[in-house]
């Protein structure tokens, strides 16, 4: 991160009044309490941060301070007065701009149309010289690369559509703006970029507030932070009176009321890693030492992987890519895993390793070669022939990609070759669903209860166990664990680490290098669309995560 | 030629204004298949009301009234009620062309004879004002579309109504206004079939217009202006054929009213991508 | 629809029946006649002889086979709005074929409508090539193909298939002899409906209770998951096109073999647009669609019998299905939200 944190921020904010104060707030969503009292107080001229782990409420706050979600109780007050926003129009109005995590841009629009469309104080009838002059001002005065004003918005890359979307928001000057986790796609230039702009708005009198889970970013770019942790703030202070470490204990210590009691030992073990993972910001030696010493306690299935005698590989890629629209694209692959062998695609989201994984599993076209076990797989996408050759997917999104969610769990788990000559073998499906979900440990009333009313981890393991039923030669999973509590991320790690035992291989993509060193496989990075060397699954998570920021070759 | 260029304008003037309201509704991101039944039950309110003692303009008025209630009540449906607007679209149609036929049986008798009403006042070239002034619409549409900020609004909640919604618009308000207009547009056009082309009300006497309509939303690629070529292309192959029929000729009719909807399958099926759709066409507001 | 639990289906059902009554009672009244003895009339005119119901069973069969082809295209995620196209190809393959079959009536018939579905499905075929190739989509392409087939039969029964022993603009008549015969004297009726009632039943089982039927309906319900578990999407919607085409196309070409003999213009209006309305009904379901769909056939026979008896427009008979669609989807709507 190039921008350093302003040193005279912090000293201002004690002085004004809050440009924002959410005091109190709490918020169900039926029978989940998604907020219980939590404090949010931001100061004009800081960047502050809010951090916590999925579902902890920062969405559902900011988007109550944006006057989008009402709250059942709590308040909240503008420069020291009570507002209540009914609509997100009437916080603008107020200065008041969320950015969300969603897509805000008209594809089929320009850019200058677009900019029009975000401006809140843009005109009733406005040119199209109008129209374009806001793009070039709004460039110059906020430092911003928005491109080409005539461009069709669809046509840009992921990086220009963030910006525009900032743009957006602070061309009408206002005193607080919100940003929802706008680093999640960008390269780290477009990130140091997106905190200079930041950083210039905030030095003149606005409140910036930013969503993140990286706390890299945080320690070099933001001047307070707000901890949320299961729908309350637990902690509150300056960048300066805290580290990475303290920060990142504090997160795992609260997402510990979600995992299970049984699984208590196992998450001491993940604690340790987790810990780790956030010192990613402090010197290597350190890490390198803590990680060695972690690698032992999981059982190694390195014997099991070079054990493998077969000849033919599972999964033989040569000059493989992608055929996507997205902004990054892989190129030029050439990789091979044999029966039993296990690779990680280590990347941050938007770097093209999901690509990667879709096109193998026929969801993408490509160009290059794809082989399984010795059958090349048709360019044009075909999942139909990369699961008769062997082929097994797991999807990132679950819900709906992964199930069917309104058909039973046996129905499911009996897809896409329901067994019965003429009509359907219902006895045999649910046997074989009890068997499975058994042995997958998946907790189920019945199997004739829908799959969508599982929790996020059982229904993962349903997928899972869907997949693996059918022996495959090679498996592809992209963030099999993403979303899930401790205890069911590490029951998800070990069954593929059974799977590869028993000789298939597997190809697994995840963003979270912690998570990459726990599959104890070569890691290679991925970092817009290019592979790194392999990499021992020792490699210090920092070293991991500087690779992935593009900053180590 | 006179009378030529006078018969296809006439027939053109309802089709295209039909079509600029669908236009302006599917650019929201909704749909009304049931167009023809808006066309009808615009067309019936203004001879009821000109059976009434209404003069034409007056008759004119209470189609757009009726219109924009039919608008509003689709909207209540397939907009604030996130039903799917196709199906609504579809019930739709039964309801009004069985509504218009039942009311006109009320007021015709069963036995039905032919009621005439007075036609609209010719302006120039034979056309009412009311016609003529059919043919801005799709410029004025093109305008707000472009250049307006509720255009703008517009736009979005058809193409991304996430983002809408998030920079504090109502998507729901947008798509009912738009529904609103829409119906008042279509019931219109029903409405000059009556004031102008034949003065009388049969049951189903837009005879498929509203359907040409959508096909000419479709054959325009969701853009204003190009409605107007098309809706002069079929008007004006409309208007030739009764030519050719009086003149004996034997081209047959079919191949005219196939004509609009044949072209816009082709425009579908040669254009890239979905043919230039809204993105959120037919979605349910978030 | 699966997963509706029986207090939301009851609720639904009491909405719409509420509705339907409401609108009942009050264009009788609007019509200046007794409700009462408007309804009366109704049900005497569709169930109160034989004659009564075998007119409310005639005017069912063409519903009962276009509910079940839209209810199976549903099921499948293919928006098929075309079957009133579909129906009309399936009539005019039954109006050109028919004349010129001699030799067996029962291998006449089977030809007939063999070219009548086969009709049906060629017709839905450019809506289904585009949809998979072009990402066009079927609603916008069905619609226009209903208005392609309109005009089509509007110009061959003025033109190649004009009777040419008459200046009417209709076909040649089907033989006395491959003309299904009525089943009782005194009533229209023919085996056509049977035909109807067997293919619902057929269609029932096949999506609920074979291999083939969970695909399609896994296909409808998530195509995204459907695509990735490797389910051939694109197969699996092909045959719901073309099976709900071909549904669509029998009941065209059984109009023509047991109700009118031949082909006219404009023949049977409405027939496609109301067998989508009997599916929505019944929540897309065969069995459903097809108790719809009778619904719906006595209410076309009864209000005949309720515009002569007490003056109440035929009309009537349009609006209520229209009404009862709308009063569903509402309620659907209603109480999915309220749910969720």
């Amino acid at each position: 991160m190039s921008t350093q944190p302003s040193k005279k921020s912090p000293a201002s904010c004690s002085s004004s009044p809050p440009s924002l104060e959410l005091r109190r707030i709490s918020k169900r969503f039926g029978e989940t309490r998604a907020l219980s009292e939590a404090d949010l107080v931001v100061f004009p001229g800081e960047i502050h941060a809010l951090l916590g782990e999925n579902g902890a409420g920062k969405t559902t706050l900011v988007s109550i301070a944006a006057g989008r979600l009402t709250a059942d109780s709590g308040e909240v007050l503008r420069g020291g007065a009570h507002v209540s926003f009914r609509k997100a129009r009437d916080a603008r109005l107020a200065g008041l701009v969320l950015v969300p995590q969603h897509d805000l841009l008209i594809g089929a629009a320009s850019v200058a149309d677009n900019l029009a469309f975000l401006d809140s104080a843009a005109p009733f009838f406005e040119s199209a010289g109008s129209r374009r002059a806001r793009v070039a001002r709004l460039a110059r005065a906020f430092g911003l690369e928005l491109g080409d004003a005539d461009a069709r918005a669809d046509a840009l890359p992921v990086g220009t559509r963030q910006r525009i979307e900032v743009a957006g928001a602070l061309a009408g000057d206002p005193d607080v703006l919100i940003l929802d986790e706008p680093t999640a796609v960008l390269s780290p230039d477009e990130t140091s970029a997106l905190f200079a702009s930041l950083r210039k708005r905030a030095d003149a009198g606005a409140a910036v507030v930013l969503i993140t889970h990286r706390l890299a970013e945080v320690f070099a770019g933001a001047d307070r932070l707000t901890l949320l942790a299961r729908g309350r703030s637990v902690k509150t202070c300056r960048i300066s009176e805290t580290t990475p470490e303290e920060i990142g204990g504090l997160l795992l210590k609260n997402a510990e009321g979600a995992v299970r009691e049984t699984e208590k030992k196992r998450e001491k073990e993940e604690e340790k890693i987790f810990i780790e993972g956030v010192r990613g910001a402090r010197p290597l030696e350190l890490r390198g030492d803590m990680a060695r010493g972690r690698s032992q306690t999981h059982p190694s299935k390195h014997a099991a992987r070079s054990a493998a005698q077969h000849p033919d590989k599972s999964l033989a890629l040569t000059g493989f890519a992608p055929n996507v629209t997205s902004a990054v694209r892989a190129e030029g692959i050439s990789l091979s895993l044999s029966p039993g062998e296990l690779l990680v695609l280590l990347a941050i989201d938007g770097n093209g390793a999901d690509d990667i994984a879709r096109a193998i599993a026929g969801l993408e076209p490509f160009s290059g070669r794809v082989e399984i076990c010795g059958v090349t797989l048709p360019s044009s996408g075909n999942p139909l022939v990369f699961r008769a050759a062997g082929g097994a997917f797991v999807p990132a999104d679950r819900r709906e990609e992964g199930l069917v969610a309104t058909l039973s769990l046996s129905e499911n788990l009996a897809l896409p070759n329901p067994p019965g000559r003429v009509l359907l073998d219902r006895a045999a499906m649910r046997t074989r669903a009890e068997e499975r979900l058994g042995a997958f440990g998946v907790r189920f009333a019945s199997p004739d209860v829908p799959a969508g009313s599982l929790s996020g981890g059982n229904q993962q393991k349903v997928v899972l166990a869907r997949e693996l039923a059918r022996d495959p030669a090679i498996l592809i999973a992209v963030h099999p664990t993403r979303g899930l509590d401790l205890a069911s991320a590490a029951a998800v790690r070990s069954r593929i680490l059974d799977a590869c035992c028993a000789g298939s291989a597997a190809l697994v993509v995840t963003a979270d290098p912690d998570e990459a060193q726990l599959f104890d496989a070569p890691i290679r990075v991925v970092y817009r669309g290019r592979l790194s060397g392999e990499l021992a699954p020792t490699t210090p998570a920092a070293t991991l995560g500087r690779l992935m920021a593009g900053l180590e070759a | 030629m006179s009378g030529f260029l006078e018969v296809a304008l006439l027939l053109a003037a309802p089709l295209l204004l039909a079509a600029a309201g669908e236009l302006l509704l599917e650019r929201a991101g909704s749909i009304q298949i049931g167009l023809e039944g808006t066309m009808l039950i615009g067309a019936f309110t203004a001879f009821a009301a000109a059976r009434s003692g209404a003069g034409p303009h007056a008759a004119l008025l209470a189609a757009a009234a009726a219109g924009l209630l039919a608008g509003a009540a689709f909207a209540a449906f397939a907009v604030a009620g996130r039903a799917d607007p196709i199906l609504v679209g579809t019930a739709w149609n039964l309801v009004a062309v069985g509504g218009t036929a039942f009311c006109y049986r009320l007021l015709a008798g069963v036995t039905g004879s032919v009621l005439e009403v007075r036609t609209l006042p010719a302006l120039a070239f034979g056309l009412p004002a009311a016609a003529l002034a059919v043919f801005v619409v799709p410029f004025v549409l093109e305008v707000f579309l472009a250049r307006t900020r509720p255009g703008l609004a517009l736009v979005a909640a058809g193409e991304n109504p996430l983002a809408l919604a998030a920079t504090g618009g109502s998507v729901v308000a947008v798509r009912t206004a738009a529904s609103v207009a829409a119906g008042a547009l279509g019931a219109l056009g029903g409405a000059l079939l009556v004031l102008t082309v034949s003065p009388t009300f049969v049951e189903g006497v837009t005879a498929g217009r509203g359907f040409l309509a959508l096909a000419l939303v479709v054959f325009a690629r969701w853009k204003p202006l190009r409605l107007v070529p098309g809706a002069l292309l079929v008007a004006g192959a409309t208007a030739l054929q009764y030519r050719l029929q009086a003149g004996g000729s034997h081209i047959p009719y079919a191949v005219f009213l196939a004509l609009p909807s044949l072209l816009a399958l082709f425009a579908l099926a040669f254009a890239r991508g979905r043919g230039g759709a809204p993105k959120a066409l037919g979605t349910p507001a978030p | 629809m699966r997963g509706e639990s029986a207090v939301r289906r009851f609720a639904v059902a009491a909405t719409a029946l509420a509705a339907a009554a409401a609108a009942l009672v009050g264009l009788a009244i609007l019509a200046g006649a007794s409700p009462l003895e408007a309804l009366r009339a109704l049900a005497e005119g569709a169930a109160g002889s034989t004659a009564a119901l075998g007119e409310t069973l005639t005017r069912a069969t063409a519903l009962v086979l276009t509910g079940v082809g839209a209810s199976l295209a549903f099921r499948a995620g293919v928006l098929n709005i075309g079957l009133e196209g579909q129906f009309l190809a399936g009539a005019v393959a039954a109006a050109a074929v028919g004349p010129l079959l001699a030799g067996s009536a029962l291998g006449a018939r089977v030809a007939i409508l063999a070219a009548a579905a086969f009709a049906g499905a060629l017709w839905v075929a450019p809506a289904a090539y585009l949809e998979a190739r072009r990402g066009v989509p079927e609603v916008l392409s069905t619609i226009l193909l209903n208005l392609v087939a309109a005009a089509a039969v509007s110009g061959l029964v003025r033109g190649a298939l004009q009777d040419p022993e008459g200046d009417y603009p209709q076909s040649r008549a089907l033989s006395d002899a491959v003309r299904l015969a009525p089943l009782a004297s005194g009533s229209r009726i023919t085996a056509a409906v049977l035909i109807a009632l067997a293919l619902a039943l057929l269609v029932t089982l096949l999506l609920q209770w074979t291999p083939f039927g969970l695909k399609l309906r896994a296909t409808g319900l998530a195509p995204a998951a459907a695509r990735a578990i490797g389910l051939p999407r694109a197969r699996l919607r092909l045959l719901a096109f073309a099976s709900s085409g071909a549904l669509a196309g029998l009941a065209g070409g059984l109009e023509v073999m047991a109700v009118t003999g031949r082909l006219y213009d404009p023949f049977a209006a409405g027939a496609g647009y109301t067998g989508i309305a009997a599916a929505l009904l019944g929540g897309s379901h065969p069995l459903a669609a097809t108790a719809s769909a009778v619904l719906f056939a006595a209410l076309g026979a009864g209000s005949s019998a309720m515009q002569r008896d007490t003056g109440v427009p035929g009309a009537l008979a349009t609006i209520v299905p229209g009404v009862l669609v709308l009063a569903v989807l509402a309620a659907r709507a209603r109480l999915a939200r309220k749910t969720t």
